[in-house]
């Protein structure tokens, strides 16, 4: 996002097209590129990105006492929207808590609806100057702030496993260019690549302190009706695994008002969004960036 | 009988690891520019870039930062050993290395458990490094 901006900025072209697509889930390519991830972990039978994101969260456990009990507020909840969106791949199949709890272990702390979905598909989004925008037939949707930071590192020199991540600085940033507080932002699409991914993200927003998750989870406050809708589409989890798009598009197809039966407003019992908070990450907890939209 | 699971890729950063390793000595980089100790082996210093770098022997005594429950094998030679629990551990001396805990059950282990290195003669050619619970 950052080098459309630049690439529009600069002058060099007057659209950038993002897009993704992938046969993840019919071809094996998916798979091969996660192996390809683990060189020599593979000896001690460590694989992919799950084994990795398992380690962020056992030691999130240790840290600040979150686990299960907070993620399937976050699991349980995506999958509400997910059941108002036909075009997800869970549209179907409704999760409650006791499905979430009673569901087999892949890598634990993860059981299987702590993990996100393998796709076939893609997604796609067109940036281009706010005069030109203007002309075309969606509403207006910019961008307010953007912010992206990269802890990188080693896994095994990780100390950013349970916070802060990338999200911290990125989210301050992000907020210090769009000129608005935390408040502000009526809607959140995070990149959920695992349940525990949502928690540290908006922990590192400040959304609420570290071992905090639980209580602010709690209650409905990310599913329809909720006072702070989450993964409206049913993210990676319960819609479709496309990287960072997923969050993404799903933010300004909301903001523009093109979601249909789980679009924000009165027709889900929620606000009708104006600023909506997008996040991507990469690599275990390695890199992250944050986007804020605005509809005008 | 053929060892069913991967084996190390050797190369010239990881090959003075990998000899140590065969005679039960744990070798860890030291950068000789900062100090500070690397795991896995590398060329370069991360933090300061120097290419000056020593190996100094660790204890093999540490503690568990964290670990996961591996109850899928995602590869074959895994399938008789679930479930396993692969973990970062932190040596005594500053490194921190990817490992297994070996020697408990899974349930046992939690975050900053005592552990010490127990070694897993695979083949002729390699020892892999692995912990178990410190013995009293």
């Amino acid at each position: 996002m950052l080098h459309a901006v630049g690439a529009l900025e600069s002058g060099a072209c007057k659209y950038v097209l993002i897009s993704y697509g992938h046969s993840a889930r019919s071809g094996d390519s998916m798979l091969r590129m996660l192996s390809d991830m683990t060189g020599d972990e593979a000896i001690y039978g460590h694989f992919g990105a799950a084994g990795g994101y398992a380690l962020a969260a056992r030691r999130a456990m240790h840290e600040f006492n979150t686990g299960p009990d907070s993620w399937k507020h976050i699991a349980v909840g995506q999958r509400a929207w997910a059941n108002l969106n036909p075009q997800a791949m869970m549209y179907d199949s409704r999760l409650t808590d006791e499905g979430y709890m009673t569901a087999k272990w892949l890598i634990e702390p993860f059981r299987l609806f702590d993990n996100c979905l393998i796709s076939d598909g893609g997604r796609a989004c067109i940036i281009t100057s706010v005069e030109r925008a203007r002309d075309l037939k969606h509403p207006l949707v910019t961008i307010m702030g953007l912010g992206q930071h990269n802890p990188s590192g080693d896994l095994q020199k990780a100390d950013y496993l349970a916070g802060p991540t990338g999200a911290r600085i990125a989210g301050e940033a992000a907020f210090s260019m769009a000129g608005i507080a935390r408040d502000d932002i009526d809607a959140c699409q995070i990149y959920d690549c695992f349940t525990y991914t949502v928690e540290i993200t908006l922990q590192d927003y400040g959304y609420f302190e570290p071992s905090g998750g639980k209580d602010w989870f709690m209650g409905g406050t990310i599913e329809p009706g909720g006072r702070m809708p989450v993964n409206t589409s049913g993210g990676l989890l319960s819609e479709a695994y496309h990287m960072g798009l997923t969050p993404l598009t799903e933010g300004v197809m909301q903001l523009m008002g093109r979601c249909g039966p789980r679009q924000l407003g009165p027709e889900t019992n929620t606000k009708t969004p104006e600023i909506m908070l997008c996040s991507d990450n990469g690599g275990i907890l390695q890199t992250h960036a944050c986007y804020i939209l605005r509809r005008i | 009988m053929e060892y069913a699971k991967p084996l190390p890729q050797v190369n010239a950063d990881t090959r003075p690891f990998w000899q140590g390793c065969r005679q039960h000595l744990l070798k860890i980089q030291k950068c000789k520019n900062c100090g500070l100790l690397r795991c896995p082996p590398a060329f370069i210093c991360p933090e300061c870039l120097s290419s000056e770098v020593e190996w100094v022997a660790a204890k093999g005594k540490g503690r568990v930062y964290s670990f996961a429950v591996y109850h899928a094998a995602y590869q074959p030679g895994f399938q008789d050993e679930l479930p396993y629990v692969v973990a970062l551990v932190d040596l005594d001396e500053g490194a921190r290395m990817i490992t297994n805990i070996v020697g408990c059950d899974p349930g046992e282990v939690y975050c900053e458990m005592a552990v010490e290195i127990v070694w897993d003669d695979v083949n002729e050619t390699f020892s892999i490094p692995k912990f178990r619970p410190l013995q009293k």
